[in-house]
């Protein structure tokens, strides 16, 4: 009995501090991409509903430090230890840029606050490919290896990461193209001077919708939820997965996520971890997602600690393999 | 005709007293982020975005895309008034437009760069409406060799041959190319040249080293000088506008020139920035007599001026049509589509066609909106010349420093352009040329990008620039302008002869 | 040789000084990537390939105008700078690097005001009042403008902490 008095009284005092922060002054949102990219785009969708449903009395300021991948960002992150005003958003890029350049900060120079949604990887062909499903295509790759050009976002990250998975996966060699970002890669492929890329579906959609691109196969477990047609009476629906479709990857996604400086009470913590809860349960929320065909997923606390891990371990096994790992 | 009809409704939505109130506000708005050497259209466009939410997308778009061009001509404002672009594609204008400036012709240049830049912007928009669906086939053409080929010949056309000092260009434009690779690279996803400095990892900005280079440099040696901008005594007269206007006629070529220079780098799409200095590169070379440039030759500011905003204009149709940015503008506008429910891309012409025509109708009237302002308000902006220096220069510089603190919230960034300032005065005084380091800092990643993603498609093999007619005449063309000098002296053209070829960039 | 008067600087001097500050410029760049690998590989050219090449352009560069500099030059007796004209640069100068300490410790708004009201004080001449005046009013319109309207966040210090403002 007095046991547990003595564990109520503590757990008490350990939660008032949690009730008291708020935050006092403006809060910085740090975007880990350029204006108009995916990351921002995430972070200004979940400003303008914290401020439509008022779910924080303290102003937002929103600020793009997309330099270097989003190391910039991050490193400035960093930089304020303990700060509880700098609100970073990213991708998995947090923990993934550490491991292959030597950026001046480590993953564990931030806390990881929640993650929202997950992205999608889908493999895309030029519309007017003869390839119609993945093992037509990994069939035509293994027969001219290195010959099938896969373009995508940047090096040494998610994309690339995923091109090596499929190689991996299926024996077949492929010669990765970085471009700047998925745009690029995408009207790339619509000309028909790349062969594939593995673009998320926001990336792709007005291309697919006038016929330019098609896509194979999406590394989802199940499939997208049904939806309005997009091209040729098809829809997101009607996708099949890569496992179902004979490429044995279960899935591979990228997390949109949030964080903070390291060192930060746990109350600041606890604080945006309920702002974000609330903010994944808007329907603006569903909206945003639905219209990029994300899927929602609020992870946070040890189930986003658990989910780290596992990409981590994924990630680095091919960065392994591949001798990019930076230590 | 069908577009034409399209546009008529276009005309219909948009002329309406709540979308005229709102192309002046965005314009205004635009001027203002324009001017500020921090701000830029990007970040005013962001900023404004999550205003537009709960606006319909037309108005919204209207909203933002008038900011844009607002901003486009805030930007040549500060370059002809203190030598600071504030966007990078109005670097070129400096060259010819603050001599002009200095000179006491103020309100002459910024007419001309005003109206011509209005004439830029129309004909784009013309392109757009004319060859919307065309072009859009013809810019899916590009690819990585494409692009390499469009930047060499941007640069081609800019270096002569024959500058006063071959060493100190080539040292200054290596610096450039320099400090464009400093930062993440991305085909290989390392660190370059950062030498272990954070502050380095985001690269060198461009606009911190113009900051520096253009704007401190330039106040030191006004200073050294003795040079006050008091000693600029002309009047600001209402005329004086009205003087300029009259004579745009007598730059009809040059004019014409630089919009097909710029509809085709906008569309290709290389960008403005490219277009200007091309277009700039073109009329020097191809003046009678270039004595002028450097000094403040009207050609100066028409060229680079006309180019720029035909291309600014242009580059909105990849966007619209093909779902490409063509510039970070257009990226955050094409971030706003998406959130206000449209996919950009192809379809988008066919789905919602009041849209685009909504849009594309706005353009003619916010351009024509944007140049009634600002050429309304040059008597004012010329006035500002005549405030003493000692209260002008140091608001100056407070504005750099802000700015320069405003693009990465860096205070590294404020030393880099003190450090750029005094770079700047010392290549100015001893005659080394500052804009081949701007050209190559601007296109140099650029193109280092294009040529390594070109090698890894072609396995390594430089064939891959002649492998088609279209990037093989694009580096054929490259090629005759940088040899152009010693081939026309061969075919006796006339305009090249012994001395005037000397004149190239010296004065830069 | 030409005698200059104590105290300036020749521009043959300058020109040396510059031609080795980009020659060291150079020798950084070559370095900086040669660590990044400066081979061909199969897959193009390595990230530090151009870079080393172009490191190595500015060097020649960089000695060719070293060598015309100090052998074969044209702008013999050429002051590049004396006292007199120094004094204002330096006038000039020295209040901007003051201004970039003042800023980095006070933050951007006092920095800009106290820069400002000294500037027109002590350069300018004019009388304490005014330039005081002028001096807030510009660091108002920045805050206005920067903070306010375009919600973008100056560097800020101490002062503006006791003030409440953040």
């Amino acid at each position: 009995m007095l046991k547990q008095i003595t564990l109520a009284m503590l757990a008490t005092i350990a939660a008032a501090p949690a009730l008291a922060f708020e935050p006092a002054r403006p809060v910085e949102f740090v975007v880990t991409s350029g204006p108009g990219g995916g990351t921002d785009n995430f972070a200004r969708t979940v400003q303008s509903i914290i401020s439509k449903h008022k779910l924080m009395d303290a102003s937002i300021v929103v600020t793009n430090k997309g330099g270097g991948s989003g190391a910039e960002g991050f490193v400035y992150a960093a930089g304020h230890k303990g700060d509880p005003y700098k609100l970073t958003f990213g991708t998995n890029n947090e923990y993934l840029l550490p491991s292959v350049a030597a950026v001046p900060y480590k993953a564990e120079d931030l806390t990881p606050v929640a993650a929202l949604a997950l992205d999608e990887f889908l493999v895309w062909v030029n519309g007017e490919s003869k390839v119609d499903d993945i093992k037509a295509f990994v069939a035509a790759a293994k027969a001219e290896p290195k010959a099938i050009q896969f373009g995508g976002s940047q090096s040494k990250d998610t994309d690339q990461i995923l091109v090596s998975t499929i190689a991996d996966a299926t024996g077949a060699e492929f010669r990765y193209i970085p471009f700047k970002s998925g745009g690029e890669a995408a009207v790339q492929l619509a000309g028909g001077h790349i062969d594939a890329n593995v673009n998320n579906p926001n990336e792709n959609r007005g291309q697919w919708q006038a016929g330019m691109v098609k896509p194979l196969c999406v590394f989802r477990p199940d499939r997208f939820p049904k939806s309005e047609p997009v091209h040729d009476g098809k829809g997101w629906n009607d996708i099949p997965t890569c496992a179902e479709a004979g490429l044995a990857i279960d899935s591979y996604r990228m997390p949109r996520t949030v964080w903070l400086p390291a060192g930060v009470d746990e109350a600041a913590v606890a604080f945006y971890r309920d702002v974000l809860k609330k903010v994944s349960e808007t329907q603006e929320w569903s909206d945003y997602v639905a219209k990029t065909s994300q899927t929602s997923q609020f992870m946070a606390g040890d189930d986003f600690k658990a989910y780290q891990t596992g990409d981590r371990e994924n990630v680095r096994k091919v960065l392994k393999r591949e001798g990019w790992l930076v230590e | 005709m069908g577009n034409f009809g399209y546009l008529m409704d276009g005309f219909a939505t948009v002329i309406t007293t709540h979308h005229i109130v709102i192309m002046v506000i965005g314009v205004m708005l635009g001027i203002l982020v324009g001017v500020l050497p921090g701000l830029g259209a990007p970040n005013g466009v962001s900023l404004l975005l999550p205003l537009t939410f709960t606006m319909d997308p037309i108005s919204a778009i209207i909203l933002l895309s008038c900011m844009y061009w607002g901003a486009l001509f805030g930007g040549s404002t500060t370059s002809i008034l203190f030598n600071i672009p504030g966007e990078p594609s109005s670097v070129a204008t400096t060259f010819d437009g603050y001599p002009m400036a200095r000179n006491g012709q103020a309100t002459r240049a910024l007419t001309l760069a005003f109206m011509s830049a209005g004439i830029g912007a129309l004909a784009g928009v013309v392109m757009i409406t004319l060859l919307s669906t065309w072009v859009a086939r013809f810019a899916l053409q590009f690819s990585s060799p494409e692009f390499f080929a469009v930047y060499f010949l941007a640069f081609a056309s800019f270096i002569g041959m024959g500058a006063n000092a071959p060493a100190k260009t080539l040292v200054t434009m290596m610096l450039g190319f320099a400090l464009a690779t400093v930062g993440m690279d991305t085909i290989s996803g390392g660190l370059r040249l950062t030498f272990g400095i954070p502050d380095l990892i985001k690269g060198v900005s461009f606009l911190v080293a113009v900051m520096g280079l253009f704007g401190i440099g330039e106040l030191l040696l006004t200073t050294e000088e003795g040079l006050r901008f008091d000693g600029i005594k002309a009047r600001v007269r209402a005329v004086d506008v009205l003087k300029a206007l009259k004579e745009m006629p007598r730059y009809g070529w040059s004019i014409l020139r630089s919009t097909l220079i710029g509809i085709w780098m906008g569309i290709t799409p290389a960008g403005p920035t490219a277009a200007s200095f091309m277009s700039y590169g073109l009329a020097r070379r191809f003046a009678k007599d270039k004595s002028q440039f450097g000094k403040g030759d009207p050609r100066g500011i028409v060229s680079p001026e006309t180019a720029d905003h035909s291309a600014g204009t242009s580059a909105l149709l990849p966007m619209l049509a093909l779902g490409v940015p063509g510039s970070a503008t257009a990226a955050v506008m094409m971030g706003g589509l998406m959130i206000w429910g449209m996919t950009p891309g192809p379809m988008l012409f066919i789905e919602r066609p009041d849209f685009v025509w909504g849009l594309i109708a706005s353009m003619y009237l916010g351009n024509v909106v944007a140049v009634l302002l600002v050429l309304t308000t040059v008597p004012l902006y010329a006035s500002i010349l005549r405030v003493p220096f000692s209260i002008v220069g140091p608001v100056i510089v407070a504005i750099i420093f802000s700015g320069a603190y405003q693009i990465a919230n860096s205070t590294f960034d404020m030393w880099l352009v003190l450090g750029f300032g005094v770079l700047g005065y010392l290549f100015k005084k001893l005659d080394y040329p500052i804009a081949p380091l701007v050209l190559a800092m601007v296109l140099g990643d650029k193109a280092e990008d294009a040529f390594r993603q070109s090698m890894l498609m072609s396995n390594g093999s430089l064939t891959i620039f002649w492998s088609n007619p279209l990037v093989g005449g694009i580096m054929a063309l490259g090629l005759l302008m940088l040899a152009w000098p010693v081939v026309a002296k061969a075919v006796g053209l006339r305009g090249i002869r012994r001395g005037s070829a000397t004149t190239h960039s010296a004065k830069l | 040789m030409v005698e200059f008067e104590r105290g300036s600087v020749s521009r043959k001097t300058m020109e040396i000084v510059t031609a080795l500050l980009t020659a060291g410029a150079g020798l950084a760049i070559c370095y900086g990537s040669w660590r990044s690998g400066i081979g061909w590989s199969d897959m193009g050219p390595e990230a530090g390939y151009f870079p080393f090449y172009i490191g190595v352009l500015v060097i020649l560069g960089s000695l060719v105008t070293l060598v015309r500099s100090a052998f074969f030059y044209q702008h013999d007796g050429e002051i590049f700078l004396d006292s007199k004209r120094a004094r204002p640069v330096l006038g000039f100068f020295l209040p901007v690097g003051a201004f970039i300490v003042v800023s980095l410790l006070l933050g951007l708004y006092v920095g800009t005001a106290l820069y400002i009201f000294g500037s027109m004080k002590w350069q300018g001449g004019y009388r304490w009042w005014v330039s005081a005046l002028a001096a807030l009013a510009v660091t108002a319109l920045f805050y206005l403008v920067f903070e306010i309207g375009f919600q973008v966040p100056l560097l800020k210090g101490p002062i503006e902490g006791w003030l409440g403002i953040y």
